[in-house]
């Protein structure tokens, strides 16, 4: 369908944010950039979300598609070139417009520039280019700019789009080649992991050029990051933390998103998914990532290949505490930081008062609640001044009870989430 | 015990910091000084009130010296405390600057949460910080016939002075206004300028009311995004009212 010459502003953005919403990554963080005390724009690194859509999912960047037309015929999405769909293209134009306008509302932080693959890479990756070029040039936008590389262009021209981005990702898309074969003929690991790696130097190499001169210009300041799909294929939960782990590790990405898969196509190559999205799947695995992330975790603590999946049940960290139960409890008033990091109901934020308040004298079990230690949770595995709050036994099967019957807080409702597994009723009371 | 002296404050940073100026002159010793602030006070027997005329260098002072001696964040804490709407905060302030000022140890006061007024200013202002946090996110513009940019908030505490900053730097080039209902208080930013608290003035609603030609397509347009942008099977009202509670959408375009 070409229709695109009668189309007013409103059905673009109506067709192409409709498209874009797949795509996780809506952050904004990861730099610090004041105004210029000129133009218009400046970064937080903590990201802001400027507003939450009916599903729940917060909205701080202008998400959108540059356009809807594919060359690819990827079978999960609802853009391949085999859909009847209505399509549409942005002008460089008309992304400027919406962006400041939107921006100089307060309506969101920046812009994520997606494309569908028009005529070729190249060419595509090009038009991201141009359109970034005008934002940043003409109307010297300084606020966040998230833009995908497409897999497939040339190093050089991802290189300039780079010096005008904050952020970049290239989406891994599936776990694994085998799966990206089956369901994403015209990709291939090789042309993922290329770009990601390219980037990464060229971060490296920025790095070197601001060490010497102050005032370089900056190479994708806010780092890379990328996503996988969950539920399309048939890997594992430990496989795929073993994946994100890898890319942290070897790629230094800044985060690795997950997106529950949804159903857009019929194929008979995909799973048919009666009860919805793998919402809860979705959760544990970015449990899991905070983690690896900020707790010290590595993926082979949390699961193995023995025990591929996390439990439904219990968060990823009640669950390693139970099966370390040797470890606990623990004396809050010495221990070191990273283990208080992995005691159940105890954050990042909670570790770090505790480590500093009690450099002042006594904790009480009544101090360590306001600093924000969850004690339903954390009461099992610490001491206080060498006691326990209350007279528990340190065993498995008690304590499991105990924290199954604290209800833990989903960001859904897992009641209607059952309800709807018809044929994986697992009978467990919350 | 003597009698215990009660210093009335003015609801402001400069007064509870004058507060705090003459409690410590006094030389009545800490135990039996009080600071409380002047509107709707519940009146004590056997004490002693003395009301605190709120002054511009005394104040200075005192945060001065707070920033010397307890360094940028613990101020920066303790000044997001007396923008709180709680009604004990002057007191509390007095006790926690009393502390970290005194004692071998001085400096990250802040850190000292078993201290409970210490635990109490520090949560005003995490309740504070957090509310500014939200107008960055929640805080929407309306485009004006006269090009400048208006915005109304209903804050529960005086956010004001939080997001000043925020705002001008990322909007140097722009003329904007915000209102804030509860407090009757403007923040003004003239393009290329310091911003400004402009008190006990309305803003002209006639003409606030008059947005530009192309505002409403604009608004239409938002208004579209947020629609279309949200995914059909993982609808969630539930966590959507739980990160945007119902009291930031009053004024919201994409809620109206």
């Amino acid at each position: 369908m070409k229709i695109q010459e009668a189309m007013s502003i409103y059905e673009k953005l109506d067709i192409l944010s409709d498209a874009a919403k797949y795509d996780v990554a809506c952050t904004s963080s990861g730099i610090d950039r004041k105004g210029d005390g000129k133009h218009m724009g400046n970064t937080v690194a903590k990201g802001i979300c400027h507003s939450f859509s009916a599903d729940g999912r917060c909205i701080s960047l202008l998400k959108i598609l540059f356009t809807n037309e594919c060359v690819f015929d990827c079978k999960y999405c609802i853009n391949r070139c085999s859909n009847d769909v209505p399509r549409a293209s942005f002008t460089p134009e008309e992304v400027c417009t919406l962006t400041m306008e939107f921006y100089r509302r307060n309506y969101i932080e920046g812009l994520f520039l997606s494309s569908g693959i028009l005529h070729n890479p190249v060419y595509t990756m090009e038009l991201l280019y141009q359109t970034l070029y005008k934002l940043r040039n003409e109307c010297q936008f300084q606020g966040y700019i998230h833009v995908k590389a497409i897999p497939g262009a040339p190093q050089e021209l991802i290189d300039r789009t780079g010096l005008l981005a904050d952020r970049m990702s290239i989406n891994l898309e599936l776990p694994t080649s085998e799966s990206l074969k089956k369901l994403a003929p015209h990709k291939s690991r090789r042309t993922i992991l290329t770009p990601m790696r390219q980037i990464q130097n060229r971060m490296e190499q920025n790095r070197q050029e601001l060490m010497v001169y102050r005032q370089a210009p900056r190479f994708v300041p806010a780092g890379q990051s990328t996503q996988m799909i969950i539920g399309a294929t048939p890997e594992n939960d430990f496989e795929i933390v073993s994946v994100a782990e890898s890319l942290y590790q070897k790629f230094q990405l800044k985060r690795v998103f997950y997106s529950a898969f949804v159903q857009v196509n019929e194929d008979s190559e995909l799973p048919a998914l009666p009860g919805g999205p793998p919402l809860l799947r979705e959760h544990r695995l970015y449990q899991a990532d905070w983690l690896m992330r900020f707790y010290g975790f590595q993926a082979s603590e949390l699961l193995s290949a023995k025990r591929p999946n996390f439990n439904v049940f219990l968060d990823p960290k009640c669950d390693w505490a139970l099966s370390h139960l040797e470890q606990f409890p623990v004396e809050v008033t010495r221990a070191p930081y990273q283990t208080l990091l992995r005691v159940p109901g105890i954050g990042v934020k909670s570790a770090q008062r505790i480590v500093k308040a009690r450099r002042y004298g006594a904790l009480s079990f009544g101090d360590l609640k306001k600093m924000g230690v969850v004690l339903k949770r954390a009461l099992y595995f610490i001491t206080c001044g060498g006691r326990m709050m209350y007279p528990v036994k340190i065993e498995e099967d008690y304590i499991m009870r105990n924290l199954l019957s604290v209800k833990e807080r989903l960001p859904f409702d897992l009641e209607h989430y059952h309800q709807l597994n018809l044929f994986d009723d697992c009978g467990v009371a919350r | 015990m003597g009698e215990k002296t009660i210093f009335l404050c003015e609801d402001s940073t400069d007064g509870i910091f004058t507060g705090v100026y003459d409690a410590w002159a006094s030389r009545l010793g800490h135990g039996n000084v009080k600071l409380a602030l002047k509107e709707d006070m519940n009146y004590e027997l056997f004490a002693r009130y003395l009301e605190v005329e709120p002054d511009g260098e005394k104040a200075g002072k005192v945060a001065d010296s707070l920033r010397r001696k307890l360094g940028d964040e613990d101020y920066y804490h303790i000044y997001c405390a007396a923008l709180s709407r709680s009604r004990e905060k002057a007191d509390y302030i007095y006790r926690t600057v009393a502390a970290g000022l005194s004692g071998g140890r001085q400096g990250a006061i802040m850190q000292n949460l078993q201290n409970p007024a210490v635990c109490r200013v520090f949560e005003l202002s995490r309740t504070t910080g957090n509310e500014a946090h939200r107008y960055f996110q929640f805080l929407r513009f309306r485009e004006l016939e006269s090009g400048v940019l208006f915005s109304e908030i209903r804050p529960e505490n005086h956010i004001l002075p939080l997001i000043g900053e925020h705002f001008s730097d990322r909007f140097p080039c722009e003329h904007f206004l915000i209102y804030d209902r509860t407090h009757r208080m403007f923040l003004a930013h003239e393009a290329y300028k310091q911003w400004v608290l402009v008190v006990g003035e309305e803003p002209d609603w006639e003409k606030a009311g008059k947005v530009s030609e192309k505002e409403r397509e604009i608004e239409q347009l938002w208004k579209g995004f947020c629609r279309s942008i949200a995914i059909e099977e993982r609808k969630n009202l539930n966590l959507q009212r739980q990160f945007l509670p119902m009291k930031f959408r009053e004024f919201m375009t994409e809620m109206r």
